[in-house]
C-alpha cells in the first residue's frame, strides 16, 4: 500500500511513479511530484520505483494570482 | 531602441503581468490573456483530486508565455521553499512568485518569513520574485539578497482600491536597483496608469480583470493603462503646483 494525498491506495508491482499517474488517470500537463518528503525530477517519473509505505503528494499548476 | 523590461536577464515588451485566478472559465482567461498581451502569468499549486476530472491549466495558455508559480497557501518560509521546489522539480520554471501570507483576512505577507525564504530560494538558484508589503527598508534587504524583482502591493489583494500605499512605493521605486512590479490591489486601469507614470516598472493584475463584466475588454484596457503610463513616465511627468499657470497669453486680450 502507498499513501497518494492522504488516501492510502494499492500498489501496483514495479509501479512506477509515471505508471501511477496513468492509472489514477492523470492526463498530460504537469504532475508535480513529492515522494516521502522529496520532490521527484519529471525527468525520474518513469524510473522511480514506488515502494510500500511510500507516501506521495501529488499537485499541478491551477488558477491563481 | 525598444522599451524593454528585463528581468533576471529576461526581456519583456509587456509590463503588464496576469494573475490567472477567479475566471469563469478558462476559455475567458485565455482570451483575456490574448488581449493583455501578458508574457507572463501566475499559477499556484494545489493538490490533485483525482476523483475530479478538471482541466490542465496549461494548455490554456499560449507556449511562448513564461508561468510563474506563486507559493500562495504557503504561512511559513518552509511551507514555501517546499512549493517552489516541488514546482520545479515538476518541470514548471524555476522562477517563483514567492508569497508567504499568514494573515486570512487582509492577506499582507509576512516580512520576516519571505526573507528567510527568499535565502533559501536564491542559494537553491531560484528567480525569485518576493510579494511584500511596501517597505522599502525589506526591499532593500530582499535585492541585496539576490531578488530579481520587489513586488509590493498598492492594497490588500482583490480589493480593488487602487494606489493605497502610493508614498511608500514611491520610495521603493527610487531607490530599487531591481524592476519594481505593483502587485496587488489595482482595482481600474487608471490605477495601473498611476502605478507605471509614477516609475514602476511593471503591474500584475487579476482579480481587476478577472472579476470585470467583460474580462477580455477589460484586459485590453489595463494593457492600453500600462502602456500610457509607462509612456508618460519616460516623457517627464510635469511638476504639481498649487497655483494656477495660466495657458494662454496674458497680455492682448480685446
Amino acid at each position: 500500500m502507498i499513501t497518494v494525498n492522504g488516501r492510502r491506495r494499492e500498489r501496483s508491482a514495479g509501479e512506477t511513479v509515471a505508471s501511477l499517474l496513468a492509472r489514477l488517470g492523470f492526463e498530460g500537463g504537469f504532475a508535480l511530484v513529492e515522494r516521502n518528503g522529496e520532490p521527484v525530477d519529471r525527468e525520474q517519473y518513469g524510473k522511480v520505483e514506488l515502494e510500500d509505505g511510500d507516501s506521495l503528494v501529488i499537485a499541478r499548476p491551477v488558477a491563481g494570482g | 531602441m525598444e522599451d524593454e523590461l528585463t528581468i533576471a536577464g529576461r526581456a519583456f515588451r509587456s509590463r503588464l503581468i496576469l494573475g490567472t485566478g477567479k475566471y469563469e472559465s478558462f476559455d475567458l482567461m485565455r482570451s483575456a490573456v490574448a488581449a493583455s498581451g501578458a508574457e507572463m502569468v501566475t499559477v499556484a499549486v494545489r493538490r490533485i483530486d483525482f476523483d475530479e476530472a478538471a482541466d490542465d491549466i496549461t494548455s490554456f495558455l499560449p507556449e511562448d508565455v513564461l508561468l510563474l508559480p506563486n507559493t500562495s497557501g504557503a504561512e511559513t518560509a518552509e511551507e514555501a521553499v517546499r512549493m517552489a521546489r516541488l514546482a520545479r522539480a515538476g518541470g514548471l520554471p524555476d522562477w517563483v512568485k514567492l508569497e508567504v501570507i499568514p494573515d486570512p483576512l487582509y492577506l499582507l505577507p509576512d516580512p520576516v518569513e519571505t526573507l528567510r525564504a527568499a535565502e533559501t530560494l536564491l542559494e537553491e538558484g531560484f528567480t525569485v520574485l518576493p510579494y511584500i508589503h511596501a517597505d522599502p527598508v525589506l526591499a532593500r534587504k530582499l535585492e541585496d539578497l539576490g531578488c530579481s524583482t520587489v513586488m509590493p502591493l498598492a492594497a490588500p489583494i482583490g480589493s480593488g482600491r487602487g494606489l493605497k500605499l502610493r508614498d511608500a512605493i514611491r520610495i521603493i521605486v527610487e531607490q530599487a536597483g531591481v524592476p519594481v512590479v505593483v502587485d496587488a490591489g489595482l482595482g481600474a486601469p487608471s490605477h495601473a496608469a498611476e502605478s507605471m507614470e509614477m516609475g514602476a516598472d511593471a503591474v500584475l493584475v487579476n482579480t481587476a480583470i478577472a472579476r470585470a463584466g467583460d474580462p477580455p475588454a477589460m484586459a485590453r484596457a489595463f494593457r492600453l493603462a500600462v502602456e500610457a503610463g509607462r509612456a508618460g513616465f519616460l516623457a517627464g511627468v510635469m511638476e504639481e503646483q498649487l497655483e494656477a499657470s495660466p495657458s494662454s497669453p496674458v497680455g492682448g486680450t480685446l
